[in-house]
């Protein structure tokens, strides 16, 4: 008797591949020995944007895109690492007393976990009275009503930093840059491949695709957190040995390579 | 509360469904993926259940944005949201065949579809702008850039296709090896990272998640 579907023994092999590695990097960073990461330059504009924010007397403003609360798609690591920045901005704001302002996606199953974000960034900084409820904004459903009433929030009450991180689909464009346009300072990024052009046009600084879960991991400050990054090049070093295999055997003509990546 | 079941267990819970949802992509038991149909259904419920949660956020946002800007102006956009929420219930509900009704879909395609076109048109000149600032040449990255993208985009604009023939091909090589080769790169990448993220969630080592709980 088979128990497993045929289609699915390459992708099982690359599953059992980055558990392995997430173990074994998992104990790495608890006896605090991985390799340092580069230092991402957006990671620091998020600070200059608060400061700047301050300085003009003006809101920082944090969108995980109209449709960035999936928490039941395959885009919900994307969420899991806009909650993560949410959590880092919320502290930032409560260090520097910066007003903050979340434009919430139209997922309302996503709420209480952004509320605890923020409540969380405001408690760990000692300031939980800072924290104002009127800080989070619901629009209702589609991203039509979420794009309108985000610009209007930076019409009527202005942009320092617009943060925008996760789940972006075409309501990117407008966002970011009426943000642009009133004088905010734009940081952002999606792993959304198919938006990153919006990103990279409109933003100051910009994270590219996977840079927004490495960046998620070193806000977070968390050693099993940055483990992951290293358990990523894991994953790609194994690509790399199935491209190349493949790309041997099929120039050797081989026919069986079609059965084998078909496996 | 305990906290134990404020922190460790909804995130026993939701190790334990990913696991159930993984072995029903990868075993051949029809068990999994009854449970998979099943979990399915509950998304559906839980988002329904959650609607009324986010209508009292979004009276919330409206009171907010009137106090702030207590002019008749605004007072017409808070109050059109509650109009139009009022219509969209009313002919959802009352007519036969709900959201199916022609009622319903009269205003569906007459009110919102319109007014989602105007939004996206509206989009194209957002990013018009944008490309403007975009395309400035300052360096050779974005020399190699403008080039690229002005070929891309000219080879779709009837003029160029008669009188620079040679344009069609070449903007559909850009298209078709720099541009796919470098996405593909970039994709698989940021796939990893989610795969990642997944297996840590399942591993219950997610941070985000206990810091929500």
């Amino acid at each position: 008797m088979i128990i497993i579907k045929t289609g699915t023994y390459l992708d099982l092999t690359l599953l059992i591949v980055l558990i392995v590695a997430m173990y074994y990097y998992n104990k790495v960073a608890l006896a605090g020995k991985l390799p340092p990461l580069r230092t991402i330059p957006a990671i620091g504009a998020i600070t200059e944007g608060v400061g700047k924010s301050i300085e003009e007397n003006k809101p920082v403003h944090y969108a995980m895109g109209a449709s960035g609360g999936q928490l039941y798609t395959q885009l919900l690591s994307m969420t899991l690492v806009a909650l993560a920045f949410l959590n880092y901005i919320s502290k930032l704001c409560a260090k520097y007393e910066a007003k903050l302002i979340v434009h919430m996606p139209y997922q309302a199953e996503s709420i209480p976990l952004i509320e605890a974000m923020v409540r969380d960034g405001y408690k760990s900084e000692g300031k939980p009275e800072l924290f104002d409820p009127g800080c989070l904004r619901y629009y209702g459903y589609g991203a039509l009503t979420w794009t309108q009433s985000v610009t209007a929030s930076y019409d009527t009450e202005g942009v320092g930093l617009n943060l925008s991180i996760g789940i972006f689909y075409s309501d990117c464009p407008i966002s970011l840059e009426m943000a642009k346009i009133k004088g905010g300072l734009n940081v952002g990024g999606t792993g959304r491949w198919i938006m990153v052009y919006a990103f990279a046009m409109m933003c100051d600084y910009v994270f590219l695709g996977q840079e927004i879960y490495t960046a998620g991991a070193m806000v977070s400050e968390n050693p099993l957190m940055l483990a992951g990054v290293f358990v990523e090049e894991v994953g790609k070093y194994f690509s790399y040995i199935l491209l190349a295999l493949g790309f041997i055997i099929a120039t050797m003509g081989v026919s069986a390579v079609n059965a084998f990546f078909a496996l | 509360m305990s906290l134990f079941v404020r922190k460790q267990l909804p995130i026993i819970i939701a190790s334990i469904l990913g696991i159930l949802m993984i072995l029903a992509y990868f075993t051949t038991f029809d068990i999994f993926a009854q449970f998979k149909g099943i979990a399915t259904s509950w998304v559906v419920i839980v988002s329904a259940v959650t609607v009324a949660m986010g209508f009292v956020y979004m009276t919330n946002a409206q009171i907010k944005m009137y106090q702030m800007n207590k002019t008749p102006l605004q007072l017409a956009y808070t109050l059109t949201t509650y109009v139009f929420f009022g219509a969209f219930m009313i002919a959802g509900l009352a007519y036969k065949g709900d959201v199916n009704s022609p009622e319903y879909q009269w205003w569906f395609q007459n009110i919102y579809g319109n007014v989602s076109a105007t939004i996206y048109a509206v989009m194209y000149f957002t990013l018009a702008s944008s490309a403007y600032r975009t395309f400035v040449i300052s360096s050779i990255e974005s020399e190699a850039l403008v080039l690229g993208g002005m070929i891309y985009t000219l080879r779709q604009i009837p003029l160029f296709q008669v009188y620079m023939p040679w344009i069609v091909p070449l903007g559909e090589w850009f298209l078709l090896v720099p541009n796919v080769g470098g996405s593909r790169g970039a994709v698989i990448a940021a796939a990893f990272a989610a795969l990642v993220v997944g297996i840590r969630t399942l591993w219950g080592k997610e941070v985000t998640l206990e810091v929500s709980s």
